[in-house]
C-alpha cells in the first residue's frame, strides 16, 4: 500500500518543481482541455491536434536524447511500427483499436533493444547517423514488401460516426481529447521516470560516462534500455496517427524529415526538461502550419522552410539548451 | 587481506606502464602511492578500478578475482574511488551527484535522497545541496566526488590526486574528513598523491613506484630517506652529490 501510494505521487506530483512551473502547467491544461469550445475552425483544431502529437513524440524522444543526452535521428521507425501495427491489425483482422495499441509498442521497443546493441558501439554524431540509417531501410523495406501495401500504404475501413472500439469520429473534437488522453499518459510516464533510479542513472551517463560506470552504473546497458523505452514510446503516437489520417504510407510516417522534426522539437524547446517537448512543439508545429500555408499563398515557398532553419541554427549556436534554458537562466538571475 | 595485486602488468603498445607490480592492502589500512610524473599510478588505479585491462597478473579484492572487471562490476564489488580531473555530473545539483553514488545499493529514491543528505552532511555540504557543483570551488567539488564514492558504500576507497589543486587549508580540512569517514565508514583507503605533506601525514605505509616498476615499500618516514626514493624524484646527480 506505501509502495502503490509512493508510485502514484511519483507520477502524479510536481512538487519537486517551482511554483511557477506547477502554475504554468495548470494554465497549459486549462487551455487544451476547453480549446476545442473556443477555437471552431477546422484548420485551428487540426494545428492544435498536431501540436498535442508532436508534443508527444516529443516526450518520447526526450527520454533518449534529452535525458539520455544520445540525439537519436531515426524516431519515425518507431512511429511507423505503431502506425503499421494499428493499420494492419484493423485491416486484417479487426482489432479494435486499443489492443493493436500494445504490439505497436512491443515491436517498437524490440527492434530498438536489437538494434541498439550494435548502435551504442558508436558514440556521438556517429551514433546518430547509424540511428538514421537504420530508420531509412526500415522506410524502404516498408516500401518494398508487399504484406505492408508497399509504397500504396494501408487504408482504413471508414466507420461512421463515434466509434470508440476503432478510435474513429465524425468531428475533430473527440480526436482532440483523444490525442489528450494519450498525451497526457505519456507525460505522466516521463514524469515518473525522470524521478526514477533508472531516470538518475540515464542522466549520470549523459554527464559523465566514467563517473557513472565508477558509481555502479552498466553505462551500456543503462543506454540499451533507455533506446528501447523511447522506441515503445514512439510508437503510441504512430497508432493515433493510423487512426487520425485513415491512411498511412512509408512517406507519411516513417520519413526522414519526421525524425528531424521529433528531435529539433524537443532540442528547440529544451532538451532534458520535461517541458521542452511541449514548448518546442507549440513554437514549431503553428510556424510550421500558419507560415507555411500563408507564405505558400503568396506564392513564397520555401521562405518558411529558411525561416524554420533560421531558428534551428540560432537556437543550436546560441542556447544549446533551448528556449526552457533562456527561460531557466532569466529566472536565476531575477532571484538573485 | 583486503587487496592483492600479484604480478600485474600493463602495456601500451610496447610502452610497460606496470611492469611486474605486486603489493597487498590490510583491512582498515590507509596505503599511500607516490612516484614522480609518469611513474604508472594512475595506469595502477585505473587497473584495479576496471578502466584498464591488465596484460597481466592478478587482482584479488578480499580473495575473489576481479581482474578484467568492468568499472561498474568492481564499484559494487565494494571499491569505489575518485578521478585525478574532476569529473562530475554537471547538469545535476549536488544532492542528485551523490544520490546516483546512493542508487548502487538502492532502487529506492527516498533512501537514496536519505542517505544523500546524510552524506553532505559529513561533508559539511548540506548548504550546497541544491547547487549545481559546477558553479562551486575546486574543493567543494573534490568533496562531491567523495560523497558520491562514500554513498556507493564501498569497503575500500581509492583516492586518485585529492589534494591536486587544493590551498593548505584546504587540503588540512579535506584530510580531517578523511579521517573522519574512514572511522565512521569502516572504509581501507588506497590513494595516489602528488602532494608530498598530504601522503606522508596521511598514509601507514607507502608504496614508491617509478618508471613502471615498484621500487620500495614501508612506513613514510623511513622510506623519504631512501637513497633511491630521493633518485627517483630528484635525480642520480642529486642524490649522490648530497
Amino acid at each position: 500500500m506505501v509502495r502503490l501510494r509512493q508510485l502514484l505521487i511519483d507520477i502524479f506530483s510536481f512538487r519537486d518543481r517551482p511554483r511557477f512551473e506547477r502554475i504554468g502547467f495548470l494554465i497549459f491544461i486549462l487551455i487544451v482541455l476547453i480549446f476545442p469550445w473556443m477555437v471552431t475552425s477546422a484548420y485551428g483544431r487540426a494545428v492544435m491536434i498536431k501540436f498535442l502529437l508532436f508534443a508527444l513524440f516529443g516526450l518520447g524522444w526526450n527520454l533518449i536524447g534529452g535525458y539520455g543526452g544520445q540525439v537519436d535521428l531515426g524516431q519515425a521507425k518507431n512511429v511507423g511500427f505503431g502506425a503499421y501495427a494499428t493499420a494492419l491489425m484493423i485491416v486484417w483482422w479487426k482489432v479494435p483499436f486499443w489492443i493493436t495499441v500494445i504490439p505497436g509498442i512491443v515491436i517498437a521497443a524490440a527492434e530498438s533493444f536489437v538494434v541498439a546493441y550494435p548502435m551504442f558501439r558508436l558514440k556521438g554524431h556517429y551514433f546518430a547517423i547509424a540511428t538514421l540509417c537504420v530508420a531509412l531501410v526500415w522506410k524502404e523495406l516498408f516500401i518494398f514488401w508487399d504484406w505492408t501495401g508497399g509504397a500504396r500504404g494501408v487504408e482504413l475501413p471508414i466507420r461512421s460516426g463515434v466509434d470508440f472500439v476503432y478510435m474513429q469520429f465524425n468531428s475533430p473534437i473527440y480526436y482532440h481529447y483523444f490525442i489528450l488522453f494519450l498525451f497526457l499518459m505519456q507525460f505522466f510516464f516521463v514524469n515518473w521516470f525522470r524521478k526514477s533510479k533508472l531516470g538518475y542513472e540515464v542522466q549520470a551517463v549523459r554527464d559523465n560516462e566514467d563517473a557513472a560506470a565508477s558509481l555502479g552504473i552498466n553505462v551500456y546497458r543503462t543506454k540499451v534500455i533507455n533506446y528501447t523505452i523511447a522506441g515503445g514510446l514512439g510508437a503510441l503516437g504512430g497508432s493515433f496517427m493510423a487512426v487520425y489520417y485513415l491512411y498511412i504510407d512509408p512517406d507519411a510516417v516513417m520519413p526522414l524529415d519526421l525524425s528531424i522534426l521529433i528531435a529539433m522539437t524537443v532540442m528547440v524547446g529544451g532538451a532534458g526538461s520535461i517541458w521542452g517537448p511541449i514548448i518546442g512543439a507549440a513554437i514549431l508545429i503553428p510556424l510550421d502550419m500558419y507560415l507555411g500555408a500563408w507564405l505558400g499563398a503568396q506564392k513564397r515557398l520555401g521562405i518558411d522552410f529558411m525561416i524554420y532553419a533560421m531558428i534551428m541554427m540560432v537556437i543550436a549556436a546560441k542556447e544549446p539548451k533551448g528556449i526552457w534554458g533562456i527561460i531557466e537562466r532569466v529566472r536565476k538571475k531575477r532571484t538573485r | 587481506m583486503m587487496l592483492e595485486v600479484k604480478n600485474l602488468v600493463k602495456e601500451f603498445g610496447g610502452l610497460v606502464a606496470n611492469g611486474d607490480i605486486s603489493f597487498a592492502l590490510r583491512q582498515g589500512e590507509i596505503l599511500g602511492l607516490i612516484g614522480p610524473n609518469g611513474a604508472g599510478k594512475s595506469t595502477l588505479f585505473n587497473c584495479i578500478a576496471g578502466y584498464y585491462k591488465p596484460t597481466g597478473g592478478e587482482i584479488l579484492f578480499e580473495g575473489k578475482d576481479i581482474t578484467g572487471w568492468s568499472p561498474h562490476q568492481v564499484t559494487r564489488e565494494g571499491i569505489a574511488r575518485t578521478f585525478q580531473g574532476i569529473k562530475i555530473m554537471p547538469n545535476l545539483t549536488v544532492e542528485e551527484n551523490v544520490m546516483i553514488g546512493a542508487f548502487c545499493r538502492t532502487g529506492d529514491r527516498q533512501v537514496a535522497q536519505k542517505e544523500a543528505r546524510g552524506i553532505l552532511d559529513l561533508m559539511g555540504l548540506t548548504g550546497e545541496a541544491e547547487a549545481f557543483p559546477t558553479g562551486l570551488p575546486i574543493a567543494a567539488q573534490k568533496r562531491i566526488e567523495l560523497a558520491r564514492a562514500i554513498a556507493t558504500k564501498p569497503r575500500l576507497l581509492m583516492l586518485d590526486e585529492m589534494a591536486a589543486g587544493l590551498n593548505p587549508l584546504e587540503t588540512k580540512e579535506i584530510i580531517q574528513i578523511l579521517q573522519k569517514i574512514k572511522e565512521e565508514k569502516k572504509l581501507t583507503l588506497f590513494l595516489t598523491e602528488h602532494v608530498m605533506e598530504f601522503i606522508m601525514t596521511v598514509s601507514e605505509r607507502v608504496i614508491v613506484m617509478a618508471a613502471g616498476k615498484k621500487i620500495t615499500e614501508g612506513p613514510p618516514v623511513e622510506v623519504a630517506r631512501q637513497e633511491k626514493v630521493i633518485e627517483a624524484y630528484l635525480g642520480e646527480r642529486y642524490a649522490k652529490g648530497r
